[in-house]
């Protein structure tokens, strides 16, 4: 990692602080407009989406009821969900936009979500043993951990954990890996498994049950239309939340140079550890601005539509203090996603001479 | 249909469980408040039917709610909501208007004085023209009625005198018997609130004896006084209403105290928050918030509203003076005190106002 001493750090708190207060002054109508006038689209295309299904024996009904219901999901998980959770839109005081009482439209419940993504992950981001999203405890990103020979399937687990992503972020917080090492008991997680098969049950009856029930005659088109949108919100939400931190420049750290640390370095590993992607306004809102990954984890809680216009400013701190600003187009970023989850499931010593630019890690 | 998802048991569940949320019927709001705010399920919507002036920092909202408005009796408040610059802001007001108009034409009013530097007065004064709408709460409060036609006696000061418009005015209708007074104060005779609804109530209800006393025009000193409780005939018999700033409850309170009114037969409301002296060396304390791991410091009487405001949280909140509840919250340990009663409360889990509670010592609350 770039390193800092501490008056720069103060520094860079200083000039990162300056951007969230400009921000925050200027918190009002406009960020109120935007949320409500997404949320009206994510009604309509849901709604739109599950009217159409059922004449979905008609292919392009299908194709439009499925894409229309797929990104439904895909706004409502990434731009409504998980922006609100963030606490984004709390100053509102909208009981419909409440970070602490939102509950979104998939497997993993919001207050699990909560506890793994909000507090574990933005606050721990990329420090290898403490933030168990960095490789989700499934795959082995970095050579923090050793190689192991069932590494070398992990290419096959990264796509089953991308298709049946929804189900392995409600997972999650169950911490199979700590159950499997037995530092921690099934009866431990007995809270957690109660809530996640409640909420899991829940948007299975809806999606695979109750809509298809209702409309019988037509029953395994819906069905299948469902299953889609489905697939659909978890392949993409999980390729842009593996761009977000898995790219070839995007950094780990040890918990060692983490402990006791400032708010500066705190920043520094956000902006280090962050990758964005570039693209058109709609690849932003579909990725609920998570296409400005580096803005986000600076600035966790600020409407993530904003994020577009102070990505400037960010640049601009990042190149006073010498710090790489890590983007590119979603296929090159994404090009070295898979590099690194491909370079990583090789023994050490082919990786280095396969894909020499991933060995320096957490060095 | 929409309303069943809220009322029928089984629908709720089914609703609960296809949106993800415990209010299912307010799904659909941000589609349907386009076609008609009033067809919002998440809060109760009000449509602004007309404006009307009274006096120059003064304005009545004649607002027609939407059916599902359960109704109120004279003398209660609803809590209005607004979105101010994208911040929904909740404030109390008392309804001017009789139970009988709304029932007759279901509008009812709120009269409105514009408080100086006021976000919510101010912004209704600015914003809220014939044809918009406004969430408002259910009525709640207890000012009212006398039970029974007795003699009554009013002490309103300034839009106090709202509560006593809708009681003046019910009891018009139902001709009530009993002799009623009215002793008004107003800064000035331009600050009187609905002066032709009084006129035209004295002039057909001959048991109504109103007088106004403007307390800061030259002459007479017209403040609340023992001179102006004499001339009320038979006044420790009366039924009392008092509803003004606090200055004018305090001295009526002590007044009617030393003439011996009976405790019970004097009923108040509060437009200001009242405070009981606190003896603030024993306030304060660390202040948990558990849901959200934050905690702080906290000396004086500030409320438990005002600490996890400064702490960066924003909890639900309406009135900010202890009448409306929307901050009730559950406090898992520690003791608060009211500031309102000035009493403690038990050191245990319970639910308490975060608006007017304020720690004694370390307190957890689930926030």
């Amino acid at each position: 990692m770039k390193h800092l001493n501490e008056a720069q750090l103060n520094e860079l708190q200083q000039d990162l602080d300056q951007i969230r207060d400009q921000v925050v002054a200027d918190l009002g109508e406009r960020d109120a407009n935007y949320i409500r006038r997404i949320v009206r689209l994510h009604r309509g295309l849901e709604i739109g989406g599950r009217v159409m299904m059922p004449f979905g024996f008609i292919p392009p009904v299908f194709l439009a009821a499925t894409t229309s219901l797929g990104l439904s999901k895909i706004i409502e998980n990434m731009e409504i969900g998980h922006n609100v959770m963030h606490g984004q839109y709390d100053w509102m005081n909208d009981p419909s936009l409440n970070s602490q009482t939102y509950e979104w439209d998939t497997v993993c419940t919001g207050d699990s979500w909560r506890r793994t993504h909000n507090y574990e992950h933005h606050t721990y981001t990329n420090i290898i043993g403490k933030d168990r999203d960095y490789g989700y405890a499934l795959l082995r990103l970095s050579d923090d951990n050793r190689w192991r020979p069932a590494h070398l399937l992990q290419f096959v687990n990264y796509v089953l954990l991308s298709v049946f992503f929804q189900w392995g972020v409600g997972l999650h917080e169950l911490e199979a890996e700590r159950l499997r090492h037995r530092e921690i008991s099934l009866k431990d997680k007995r809270p957690f498994l109660k809530d996640f098969l409640r909420k899991g049950g829940r948007q299975a009856f809806k999606d695979y049950l109750f809509f298809p029930l209702v409309t019988l005659p037509v029953a395994p088109i819906v069905l299948a239309g469902n299953v889609s949108a489905n697939l659909m919100r978890n392949l993409w939400s999980s390729n842009v939340i593996f761009c977000g931190h898995f790219t070839q420049d995007a950094e780990t750290f040890t918990e060692e140079e983490c402990e006791g640390e400032s708010k500066g370095h705190w920043y520094l590993r956000q902006l280090t550890g962050s990758s964005n992607f570039t693209g058109s306004r709609w690849v932003h809102l579909l990725s609920g601005h998570l296409s400005y990954q580096i803005e986000h984890h600076v600035f966790p809680d600020l409407p993530a539509h904003r994020y577009p216009e102070i990505s400037e400013k960010v640049q601009a701190v990042c190149e006073k203090h010498g710090i790489h600003y890590n983007t590119g187009s979603f296929a090159k970023q994404y090009g070295t996603v898979l590099k690194r989850i491909i370079g990583f499931s090789l023994p050490d010593r082919v990786r280095q001479r396969v894909l020499p630019g991933f060995s320096e890690a957490a060095a | 249909m929409l309303a069943q998802l809220q009322t029928s048991q089984a629908l709720h569940w089914l609703g609960r469980q296809l949106f993800n949320r415990n209010d299912p019927a307010a799904f659909f709001d941000p589609l349907l408040e386009r076609i008609d705010p009033l067809l919002a399920q998440q809060t109760i919507r009000a449509r602004v039917v007309s404006v009307l002036p009274e006096t120059s920092d003064t304005k009545t909202f004649l607002l027609q709610p939407a059916s599902r408005w359960k109704g109120f009796r004279a003398g209660q408040h609803v809590a209005l909501s607004m979105d101010i610059q994208g911040v929904r802001r909740t404030r109390t007001f008392t309804l001017s208007s009789t139970p009988a108009q709304w029932r007759r034409d279901g509008t009812v009013s709120v009269t409105v004085k514009r408080v100086n530097g006021g976000l919510a007065t101010g912004w209704m004064h600015d914003n809220l023209h014939p044809g918009r709408t406004i969430s408002l709460s259910e009525a709640f409060g207890d000012f009212d009625l006398p039970p029974i036609a007795e003699p009554t006696l009013y002490i309103a000061g300034g839009s106090g005198i709202t509560p006593v418009l809708s009681h003046l005015e019910t009891m018009a209708e139902s001709q009530f018997q009993a002799p009623v007074t009215l002793l008004y104060y107003v800064r000035t005779h331009r600050d009187v609130i609905a002066a032709d609804r009084l006129r035209s109530l004295t002039d057909k209800w001959p048991a109504l004896t109103v007088r106004i006393y403007p307390t800061e025009e030259p002459g007479q000193d017209h403040r609340l006084n023992d001179r102006q409780l004499d001339e009320v005939p038979g006044i420790s018999a009366r039924r009392c209403y008092l509803c003004g700033p606090t200055g004018l409850m305090d001295l009526a309170d002590k007044l009617l105290y030393r003439r011996n009114v009976p405790e019970d037969q004097i009923h108040r409301t509060f437009f200001s928050a009242p405070s009981v002296m606190l003896n603030t060396d024993s306030l304060g304390g660390e202040v948990q918030f558990s849901n959200t791991g934050t905690q702080a410091e906290s000396s004086g009487d500030a409320s438990l509203l005002d600490i996890a405001e400064a702490s960066g949280l924003s909890p639900k909140h309406g009135c900010r003076m202890g009448i409306c509840h929307q901050c009730s919250c559950r406090k898992s340990r520690g003791t608060v005190v009211n500031r309102l009663t000035g009493k403690a409360s038990g050191s245990g889990e319970e639910t308490i106002q975060l608006c007017v509670s304020v720690p004694a010592g370390t307190v957890a609350i689930d926030l």
